[in-house]
């Protein structure tokens, strides 16, 4: 483990890890530029105030688990470990693919690329960073709207460097994902994974993000980002698997999207592990015929808690988005949802829709939905809808009539649930991936 | 586009609550609020030294308390609490005739069609002006069965055993920070007791009236039904427009013993330059029943979420809302609703239209905690946007633990559209009809719910509101 | 003055683009003519900027109603004065039923302070309703809301029965239409048909024209009339297709 302070007269807090930023392993060559970036980001971080509850974007929120000093930056592993860990993302991917990266505590262990398309620019973001400078100076972390999680984004930006950065020019078209797993592990460790995707002109690109827990029980920290650019008529597909040791993995998730003209971004958040996770998703439509579909699908059980915060921006005229979150819950598991529909000021003939779905399987479940519309334009249609509830007798009596028994009824139907949020998503090779996912953690509520 | 109709139709409406008389008071407590202010309104009513503490008490939460302005509108922090004179009467109690009200009081609320209205269908009247009711009277067969209907002075007065142990007990001081101003400068208002088993026929109405600039109207509203009694009640409220920023700040609290039934109606008129600030909420025993049907199409700025505590077993809570935000005007409603025993239910309709570059903001809060089981809740809102500066916000928040209960939420924004207006058009209807006829389709299913009477002037109102916004 | 619907030199454009080139034709009283012409010749256009839809800026030219010129009239207005244009995609107006509209329509041309009949608005407009086979359930129904397309078109007809106005446009008022609903609409444009009306009937295809036979066909190209004849014009453009006509016009 490298530490490097970027300068020793830095702000800092008194205490914990915090008293340097955790970068690590870094090529010697970095520009200019983004070193300047990193340490202004954790001067931010420094100052920035801790999230409390009285701030409306944290309404509701279980702030117990914002303890940053309590963290350290992940170790490397060792050799056999990351010969395991390699072995097991192979072992357990999508079918298909277009490239395949594994990362473990920040550092990149393995990538194949089987079937990138020419043209296409698909790099781990260090490497990059010195490869094409001036493009990724174009797009890298130069985001800075959030949904309550300034600080998370300020500590993501002054450390990350693991991830992989996707650049497919005009045209260029993957028929195929990219997988990227990132593994987190050893007690008290933090990592920083950033996925940024930019589609050029009626480009294509699927990327999928995989966040596992090396080991069980162990208290860990993922603050991830994925900043996703698509120009005119290009097309986005992100989609985040969580699958965290249930117990100890904390996991924060910053998601952007910026959506050109006539371009298409469809984002899923899929949270099966973890003891606590916060997803932000700012989606803006910055153009006309821009479209954006975010969908989640969530299984909670324990004393799992998930905080998903969305915003759907709509900042031109003919602009179209659409969200579908569904929860299942089960225990003493409990949801958060938080959306904002925007129609910014002469966003005409805009069509957005948001629906958040909650699945109560138990009796001391909690799920709270805050759906919001702020429209300020005309020539609009704007909906949006939430219920909770239970499995209903009759659905479980039809069931039953048909001879399945009344415990793979209720089964049937909570997977059924999730399965229409998952099944949004393009590509079947990762939807059985995903389903496969959700039933392996059905197996083991029981 | 305005044809002469429309324009006459809207000089009619300005006219109807903009008429304002000579100030002429016995009783000034002057600008600004200090524990002064409060000795002087409770030495004036007399009041006991328990009250005169709880107000002393208030003034002091009311002066910790930050302004709401984190999640609320900034135009808050354009009310100066120095500026405003919290206490004006002349000096006479409330009379049961109309024959004894001071001329340009009674000439105020004859203006207003008040004696008309509690000739034609109404059980009681309070007509309050500025600080204090002027005339207070309800039937004689009511009296006779034990309805007590006063103001709030009163009510603490006579018939303390009655009404203190209730007294802030639904909407304590510190709710908010509005409560809190409440509770320190509280003044007129009304006390109400159903005793059991009584079902009130008729409503019984309170009027409220702001005649004077720089001035805070702080009614305090309490009513205690019994068990298997019912009561409809409906206040009405308008006020001249002034220049300068009126101040009307109230809380109603209302308790329903088991099996009683409580309908609140309320048609809040303010003119423009009113800042309407007003917490409400109820409290539902056993299988009781609280309405609230709430419709705001005055004021400046209002920020008003009635709700209802159910606190025992099918106990019943529902809130009925149409907001209207014109030019300047920023309508910020919603409800509450917290589930505190099993097999409560809740319902809330709201729908909001922003005309012109007005504003309506909907917040609700549902909450379902643990352990209870069969609550239901059922949110509609629906906001309709006019013109292209209209805005519309909607803020829900729905808490729901276990897997007992169900909830739905629905909520859209539409629009009367450029299309649709050419086509009601061309089919001979003027802009302002057009205008009109879409918004009253829009919240004609919840007008329904007003009594009879209401429903006619809420149709009115709306459509003047309507024909005046095109043009 | 002649009583007629009489368009002269009619120029018109939106956003910029001028869509009616000059366009001028008369439709007396007591006729009905047809107006044929390919897509984007400017048939829409010309319905919208005589209904006196705001998209639209008249440059040049005139139109009257009889002796009302049309262009000074707000778009209500011209309805009341008579004109009536059944459109070729019907609104939808949610919460507003069927006879709540078409009776504020009807109120809004009486005088003012006089109240319409209601007990005789009803008996007419069902009478209406049955001629045009639509169920009485339909008063109910927000107007065109949730209609399909042979509804809104029907619904149409029976305003335009219910306004009876002295000249109408129906623009393309077949489209979307099956057989039996064309046939239907047909007939109660034909009992509307008197010696006091007139009928402009804009449409892409000449199949109206068998079930409403126009005195006179005009043909619309780049925003004019080209060509103007007698019914067997409609059948002759079916046949060759517009290329025909197009095909004859000499180079200015």
């Amino acid at each position: 483990m490298v530490l490097t302070p970027p300068d020793e007269t830095t702000s800092r807090p008194a205490n914990g890890w915090c008293a340097a930023p955790p970068v690590t392993d870094e090529p010697a060559d970095l520009p200019a530029w983004y070193r300047e970036l990193r340490e202004s980001a954790w001067e931010r971080f420094a100052t920035l105030p801790t999230p409390t509850r009285t701030n409306q974007a944290w309404r509701f929120a279980d702030l117990k688990h914002l303890r940053f000093e309590e963290y350290a930056p992940a170790a490397e592993v060792s050799a056999s470990l990351a010969a395991s860990l390699v072995g097991r993302a192979v072992g357990e991917r999508p079918a298909g693919f277009a490239a395949h990266f594994v990362f473990a505590n920040n550092r990149l262990l393995h990538a194949e690329t089987p079937a990138l398309p020419t043209g296409a620019t698909c790099l781990p973001i260090a490497e990059a960073l010195v490869r094409h400078p001036e493009l990724v100076r174009a797009y890298f972390l130069r985001r800075d709207d959030v949904l309550g999680g300034e600080k998370f984004a300020a500590l993501h930006a002054a450390a990350t460097l693991s991830g992989v950065f996707l650049h497919f020019p005009k045209g260029c078209v993957a028929e195929l994902p990219v997988i990227i797993h990132h593994f987190i592990g050893g007690e008290g460790s933090i990592a920083f994974p950033h996925s940024l995707v930019v589609a050029e002109d009626e480009a294509s690109v699927s990327v999928f993000d995989l966040f596992e827990s090396i080991g069980a029980n162990e208290d860990t920290l993922l603050v991830g980002m994925a900043d996703l650019h698509a120009h005119r008529g290009g097309r986005i597909q992100y989609a985040g698997l969580q699958d965290l040791s249930d117990t100890g993995a904390k996991h924060v998730q910053l998601q952007h999207t910026r959506a050109g003209r006539d371009a298409s971004v469809k984002v899923g958040f899929i949270n099966l592990g973890a003891e606590w996770i916060r997803n932000e998703s700012v989606n803006r439509m910055i153009e006309s015929g821009a479209d954006c579909q975010i969908f989640s699908a969530n299984l909670a059980n324990a004393n799992q808690e998930y905080d998903q915060r969305t915003l759907q921006s709509h900042e031109a005229q003919h602009t179209t988005s659409d969200l579908l979150f569904k929860n299942a819950l089960y225990d003493r598991s409990r949801t958060i949802f938080s959306g904002l529909i925007q129609v910014q000021p002469g966003s005409h003939h805009t069509d957005s829709y948001q629906t958040c779905r909650n699945l109560l399987g138990s009796d001391e479940a909690e799920a709270t939905s805050m759906p919001g519309l702020e429209i300020d334009a005309n020539q609009v249609k704007c909906s949006h809808g939430s219920t909770s509830g239970t499995i209903s007798d009759e659905e479980i009596f039809y069931l039953r009539a048909r001879g399945i028994p009344a415990e793979d009824a209720r089964k049937m139907i909570s997977l059924g649930f999730l399965h229409g949020a998952i099944e949004k998503l393009d590509g079947d090779d990762l939807q059985d991936f995903l389903f496969a996912r959700v039933e392996r953690k059905f197996a083991a509520i029981g | 586009m305005t044809d002469s109709a429309t324009l006459e139709a809207v000089l009619v409406d300005q006219d109807e609550g903009n008429f304002s008389y000579p100030e002429d008071y016995a009783h000034d407590a002057g600008y600004g609020l200090t524990e002064k202010t409060l000795d002087y309104i409770s030495d004036i009513k007399g009041e006991a030294e328990w009250i005169r503490d709880f107000r002393k008490r208030a003034l002091k939460v009311f002066e910790e308390k930050p302004m709401p302005t984190h999640w609320a509108s900034a135009d808050l922090d354009n009310i100066v609490f120095d500026q405003i004179r919290y206490y004006l009467a002349k000096g006479q109690r409330p009379t049961r005739s109309w024959d004894e009200v001071p001329d340009d009081v009674k000439e105020t609320f004859e203006r207003l069609g008040i004696p008309e209205k509690e000739r034609k269908f109404l059980a009681g009247v309070e007509a309050q002006f500025d600080s204090e009711a002027a005339y207070s009277n309800v039937k004689e067969e009511l009296t006779k069965q034990g309805v007590i209907f006063v103001n709030s002075i009163e009510g603490l007065r006579e018939h303390p055993e009655i009404f203190r142990p209730w007294f802030g007990k639904v909407i304590p001081t510190g709710d908010n920070k509005f409560s809190a101003l409440n509770s320190a400068v509280f003044s007129g208002g009304s006390f109400i007791y159903v005793p059991p088993g009584v079902k009130v026929k008729y409503p019984l109405q309170a009027y409220f009236r702001i005649n004077a600039e720089n001035f805070g109207q702080f009614e305090r509203t309490l009513i205690l039904v019994d068990e298997g009694a019912e009561v409809t009640y409906m206040e009405g409220c308008t006020a001249p427009k002034f220049e300068t920023a009126t101040l009307h700040s109230a809380v109603v609290e209302l308790v329903a013993m088991k099996d009683a039934k409580i309908q609140y109606i309320t048609v809040q008129n303010w003119s423009n330059n009113v800042f309407n600030l007003v917490t409400k909420r109820g409290l539902a025993h056993e299988n009781a029943e609280i309405r609230w049907i709430d419709c705001n199409i005055g004021s400046r700025l209002t920020m008003k979420y009635p709700g209802v505590i159910m606190k025992g077993r099918r106990a019943r809570g529902e809130v009925i809302s149409i907001a209207l935000a014109n030019n300047g005007q920023h309508q910020d409603t919603g409800a509450k609703m917290i589930h505190a025993a099993d097999e409560t239910t809740s319902n809330i309709v709201a729908k909001s239209i922003s005309v012109g570059t007005g504003r309506s903001t909907y917040r609700g809060l549902v909450h379902i905690p643990k352990h209870l089981k069969g609550c239901k809740n059922n949110t509609e809102c629906d906001a309709l946007l006019i013109n292209a500066a209209s805005r519309n916000d909607t803020y829900p928040a729905i808490t729901v633990r276990g897997n007992q209960h169900a909830t739905q939420h629905e909520a859209s924004v539409s629009q009367v559209s450029e299309e649709q207006i050419f086509y009601m058009k061309q089919r001979g209807l003027s802009e302002g009809e057009a205008m009109s006829l879409s918004v009253n389709g829009f919240v004609n299913d919840l007008v329904r719910e007003f009594p009879m009477e209401y429903s006619v002037e809420l149709k009115r109102l709306i459509d003047m509101e309507m024909e005046g916004s095109v043009g | 003055m002649s009583q007629s619907l009489r368009i002269e030199n009619l120029h018109a454009s939106v956003d910029g683009h001028e869509i009616l080139k000059g366009l001028t034709l008369e439709v007396p009283k007591g006729q009905v003519h047809a107006i044929m012409g390919p897509n984007g010749s400017g048939k829409s256009t010309l319905s919208k900027v005589i209904a006196g839809h705001e998209d639209y800026v008249v440059t040049e030219g005139s139109v009257f109603l009889d002796e009302i010129n049309l262009l000074d009239l707000g778009i209500d207005e011209r309805s009341r004065a008579g004109f009536f244009l059944a459109f070729q995609y019907p609104h939808e107006i949610p919460g507003v039923s069927n006879a709540n509209f078409l009776r504020a329509a009807r109120q809004a041309r009486l005088p003012k302070g006089e109240e319409i009949d209601a007990v005789a608005f009803y008996r007419e407009m069902y009478a209406k309703m049955d001629e045009l086979g639509m169920d009485r359930k339909f008063t109910a129904r927000s107007v065109n809301e949730g209609f399909s397309g042979g509804e809104k078109k029907r619904n149409e007809i029976l305003q335009m029965m219910m306004l009876e106005p002295t000249y109408a446009i129906l623009d393309e008022t077949d489209s979307g239409l099956d057989i039996d609903a064309l046939r239907i609409v047909a007939e109660g444009v034909n009992a509307m048909r008197s010696p006091e009306r007139g009928f402009l009937i804009i449409t892409h295809y000449q199949r109206l024209l068998d079930y409403i036979v126009p005195d006179v066909v005009h043909v619309l190209y780049d925003g004019r009339i080209i060509k103007t004849g007698d019914k067997e014009l409609a059948l002759e453009l079916e046949e060759k297709g517009y290329d025909w006509v197009t095909k004859d016009l000499v180079p200015a």
